[in-house]
């Protein structure tokens, strides 16, 4: 209740400011009056009584302030005076202003920038209801396998958690995007031209799917948990938004349409919200939703209930009330094993993990949580060393305050109120700079998202489409603590230092300044800056060198016309094999098709190396490789990749279907291996299991050197091996004519070989691989790039607020030297002296750390399957230190000159006389 | 000429301003007035930490304030003690009396 008085009272004394003022007033001036009064009847002159009465009651003026400054809404008042007084003198200088605000706005943009993305990865919760209670299932194999194959699991494991646990109130199961040939629905079935069949995106889920995650939809309704027979009878599908937007033009009335896919009839039961994106990890959001009963018609072909060595679901949970996580992981635990007891023809999945359900399930691995904290580092620094450049600049500037501060402290203000004011004004432009941050980050987010995504892809390797980076509440949060800590940051040592100001001293105009002008730790501050900023300067030139080579690179065999066919034959080995048989078949005997080959490794798309022993008479080469990249080839490879072959042949059929020991060796493997002889006939030793188990090939043929396994180096060391037709291998073909009658004649062939293969039927070149691998040194150099700049103009702006200040402290020095008859050249050379000693100290730092650091990755490339990233520009590359170095100085003695001049610009008698 | 008066902790000023509204309801001067005829002269307040005090205890609750003509034909504000006023000065009262029998006996100990 007091509380609540409290507030209303000091709301009337805010708004009711005279009315207040007046009241106590009179009410003070009452109590003085009835005592004067008192005084007079004891015989004291009015006058007298009245003097009397102040002193020893405390004038009516100070005793108004002391009431006045009890009350919490003197406070308030105070800051309201603050900031409007904050703002006029921000306003005078608009120069300093403008130039703070940007190094403020840089600093705080990079890191919501850095933190909006990490906020999309890994803390945001999915978009369903009760987020904290839905996690994601990874299991963990025996043989140590990793990646999204431990996402992975098949129909058979899903019924087993489904049933048997009692921690999780819901398991859901969502399967991989399965391409669909769809017809759209129209308005009238028997339309004069035949509508064509699209390919859609289909995503099966179990039928809780939407029901459990809380999935409500913007039309119609989402699947209910309904039997499977009732769902066989009637089968119904739900639409995804992007794609009910995008294609059916946000249509209301598609609600129960007919969908027809791949031949079968679908309802159209609603379409989901526009905030879902999917469950998947990564999230891919497919076209449309369909329940998992109906798996034969949308993949057909497989068979998933029955086949457990097929493993296409994404098992989610719901944790039951009062269930911890731990828990649910024990039960799970516990069922893993029963089923792995009974069913032991399964690669054995020996423990399970729950992960709290966000986009992607790789947040808790260390690897993205140290590249997190590596990021977040990175541009924390930056953001600091902006701090200090905005410190010093702001203490360059109270320097010509003095007085100011001096008078108002003569004139009763304390200390505290001082540097409430002046920190007042440093959070203003903090805030200032925040917001506009905000606004860069906002739209520099789009790019860097974009460049982010294609690091990862590149990394991962796969076809991914990201969810948009929507900004959200905890982005616009961080911006505000950040500004609010970066301003008090980098105010309050400037307002603690400027409000010790003594009266006495300024006005004698003694020219003690607020620092000393040689301060160590200032010129190591502005050394360690310059060495920052050369190392990103230097690492951005490599980068930039490296983005034009990598345009430039040729890969040194055929990638426009060769094509990578893929196409799911379903899961029965056998069917596989022959329908595979059926499909190079009928692609040789298009004479469209110049060649199909066999390949167990695509270009650019994941290594496969193994230890590599060479047999010699002579003594063991000192050059010859420890591991080499391996392939399964077919005999017709070469021909169709056109990798020539230098020496040798290729392999014979019967070599091929036997798997008989032998090997084509690469170029730059034969000279290392056995340099200066003839490599036809020699063996070699492989490792293949990685067990110490060698097995020995004899070398038929050598191949022309290429650049297969990466773009940005020639493969030091390759070695083919025969394929067997029959082993599972991807398959390419090169186009004899042009491309789009090549693809189209495929297409045909093969169109009609099995009802269920053609929505799946895929075509990619060879060059699509080879551009993603183009991508990263395009996202790196302009990361990099942005970064070196911002590094650079930071330690400029640092730069030059530190000669500013040292310069105006020494004005009268160099008044006195030029009365004196020191020349100009003089006077400024001792001046840039103290300025750049730091700096080149700091630029010398800075390369060596570059040396070592080149030195270091350069080792990395010992491993073949290790890419270049500088894509064969040198590490040490003296174009670029040299050129860049240069740059810096430039930068830094212009940095430097400025504020010197205008110091020697100054006629020696006004320096004299300068107050 | 008294003497230069002592200072008063905070909390004890509030409680010294309650006991004297606890007799009669006064305005500002009347209260200084009583403290230091009650206190035989040891305490005089200074208008500032008085009127600092009764502000805060107003808007505490503590105490009502209204405005009244006074004696000498202006208007003064006059101050009661509300209920939660008599409960905290009875409190503060007993609290205050543990506190300097305590103090006493120790002080007393040889």
């Amino acid at each position: 209740m007091s509380l609540f008085r409290n507030f209303a009272i000091g709301l009337r004394s805010l708004f009711r400011k005279n009315q207040v003022d007046r009241e106590l007033d009179e009410e003070l001036g009452a109590f003085l009056e009835m005592e004067a009064a008192e005084k007079m009847r004891q015989g004291v002159s009015r006058k007298d009584a009245l003097r009397e009465v102040r002193l020893e009651r405390g004038s009516l003026e100070i005793a108004k302030e002391v009431v006045r400054s009890g009350g919490w809404e003197s406070f308030v008042e105070t800051c309201w005076q603050d900031l409007r007084f904050g703002v006029r003198i921000l306003r005078k200088n608009l120069g300093f202003t403008t130039v703070a605000i940007l190094t403020v706005a840089l600093g705080v943009g990079v890191n919501t920038t850095v933190f909006a993305a990490f906020n999309t990865l890994a803390l945001k919760p999915l978009p369903v209801r009760n987020p904290a209670e839905v996690v994601r299932l990874e299991q963990w194999f025996a043989s140590g396998a990793s990646g999204d194959n431990q996402y992975a699991f098949s129909y058979p494991e899903y019924l087993n958690y489904r049933d048997h646990s009692r921690s999780l109130k819901g398991v859901i199961a969502a399967s991989w995007l399965a391409p669909v040939l769809a017809t759209l629905p129209t308005e009238s079935p028997s339309a004069k031209t035949p509508v064509e069949a699209v390919t859609l995106s289909c995503q099966l889920v179990s039928a809780n799917y939407f029901s459990v995650l809380g999935i409500k939809t913007v039309v119609g309704q989402p699947f209910a948990e309904r039997e499977n027979s009732a769902t066989l009878a009637s089968p119904v599908v739900v639409l995804s938004y992007p794609y009910w937007q995008r294609r059916l033009n946000s249509d209301r009335d598609v609600v129960g349409k007919i969908l027809e896919v791949n031949g079968a009839s679908f309802t159209i039961l609603g379409v989901a919200r526009e905030d879902f994106i999917g469950t998947g990890n990564p999230p891919r959001i497919p076209d449309f939703w369909a329940p998992l009963d109906m798996q034969k018609q949308i993949v057909p072909g497989n068979d998933w209930r029955n086949e457990p060595r097929n493993q296409p679901l994404q098992v989610i949970g719901r944790v039951a009330d009062g269930i911890s996580v731990g828990q649910s992981q024990s039960e799970l635990n516990l069922l893993t094993r029963q089923f792995a007891q009974a069913n032991p023809e399964v690669d054995k999945t020996i423990a399970l993990t729950l992960h709290r359900a966000t986009y992607f399930g790789a947040t808790d691995e260390l690897w993205f949580r140290a590249l997190a904290a590596g990021m977040m580092a990175v541009v924390g620094m930056v953001l600091l060393v902006a701090c200090v450049n905005l410190a010093n600049m702001l203490l360059a500037r109270a320097a010509g305050r003095q007085k100011e501060i001096a008078t108002r402290r003569a004139l009763g203000a304390s200390r505290s109120r001082l540097v409430r004011q002046l920190l007042t004004e440093s959070v203003l432009l903090a805030m200032l700079g925040g917001a506009a941050g905000l606004l860069f980050s906002l739209w520099a987010t789009k790019l860097e998202w974009a460049g982010l995504a294609t690091i990862i892809q590149s990394l991962m390797g796969s076809g991914l489409k990201f969810a948009p980076l929507t900004p959200d509440i905890s982005v616009f949060l961080y911006t505000l603590v950040l500004s609010l800590v970066t301003g008090i940051l980098f105010g309050l040592w400037p307002a603690l230092k400027s409000s010790k100001a003594s009266l006495t001293d300024v006005l004698k105009d003694s020219a003690c300044g607020l620092l000393p002008t040689k301060s160590r730790l200032r010129s190591f501050m502005l050394g360690t800056q310059v060495a920052v900023s050369i190392v990103f300067l230097l690492s951005a030139g490599l980068l930039l060198r490296a983005l034009f080579r990598s345009q430039a690179a040729n890969p040194g065999f055929e990638t426009r016309s060769v094509f990578h066919l893929s196409i799911d034959l379903g899961d029965d080995p056998v069917k596989a094999a022959i329908l595979r048989r059926q499909v190079i078949e009928r692609l040789k005997a298009r004479p469209e098709v110049a060649n199909v080959a066999l390949a167990d490794r695509l270009p650019y798309a994941g290594t496969s190396s193994r230890p590599f022993l060479a047999e010699t008479r002579t003594a063991a080469a000192k050059g010859a490789p420890g591991s080499s990249l391996l392939n399964y080839v077919s005999p017709s490879f070469f021909d169709t990749v056109n990798i020539p072959l230098v020496r040798g042949r290729t392999f014979s059929p019967q070599e091929s279907e036997g798997e008989l020991p032998v090997a084509i060796v690469s170029e730059s493997t034969a000279r290392h291996a056995w340099p200066g002889e003839d490599p036809i006939g020699k063996r070699l030793k492989l490792d293949l299991k990685f067990s110490g188990d060698w097995s020995t090939f004899q070398v038929i043929g050598v191949a022309k050197d290429v650049r297969f396994f990466n773009l940005s180096r020639t493969d030091p060391a390759y070695v083919y091996l025969p394929a067997n037709p029959s082993q599972f291998s991807s398959l390419l073909f090169r186009a004899a004519q042009s491309r789009k009658d090549t693809l189209a004649a495929v297409r045909g062939s093969l169109s009609n070989l099995d009802r269920g293969l053609s929505p799946t039927l895929g075509f990619m070149s060879l060059d699509d691989f080879m551009r993603s691998q183009q991508l990263l040194p395009q996202a790196s150099a302009v990361f990099m790039g942005i970064l070196a700049l911002l590094a650079l103009a930071l330690a400029a702006v640092g730069i030059y607020g530190v000669m500013a200040y040292v310069v105006s402290r020494r004005t009268r020095e160099v008044g006195i030297r030029l009365a004196l008859g020191a020349s100009g050249g003089e006077v400024l050379r001792l001046l840039l002296r103290q300025g750049l000693i730091p700096v080149f100290a700091g630029a010398g730092c800075g390369l060596a750390l570059s040396a070592v650091v080149s030195g270091l990755l350069r080792t990395a490339l010992a491993f073949p399957a290790n890419p270049d990233l500088l894509f064969g520009v040198s590490a040490f590359d003296p174009a670029v230190y040299a050129g860049l170095t240069t740059f810096l100085a430039g930068v830094a003695m212009l940095a430097c000159c400025v504020p010197a001049w205008r110091a020697m610009r100054v006629d020696p008698v006004v320096a004299l006389r300068y107050e | 000429m008294p003497d230069k008066p002592s200072d008063l902790v905070q909390g004890t000023l509030d409680m010294l301003i309650l006991k004297t509204l606890a007799l009669e309801p006064m305005h500002g001067y009347g209260i200084s007035v009583r403290i230091e005829q009650m206190s035989k002269g040891v305490f005089r307040l200074n208008a500032g930490s008085l009127f600092l005090a009764i502000q805060r205890l107003e808007r505490d609750g503590l105490i009502d304030g209204e405005w009244k003509p006074s004696e000498n034909n202006r208007r003064a504000r006059y101050y009661t003690l509300t209920a939660k006023g008599r409960k905290r000065l009875d409190n503060e009262t007993r609290e205050w009396g543990r506190q300097v029998a305590a103090i006493g006996r120790i002080l007393e100990t040889p």
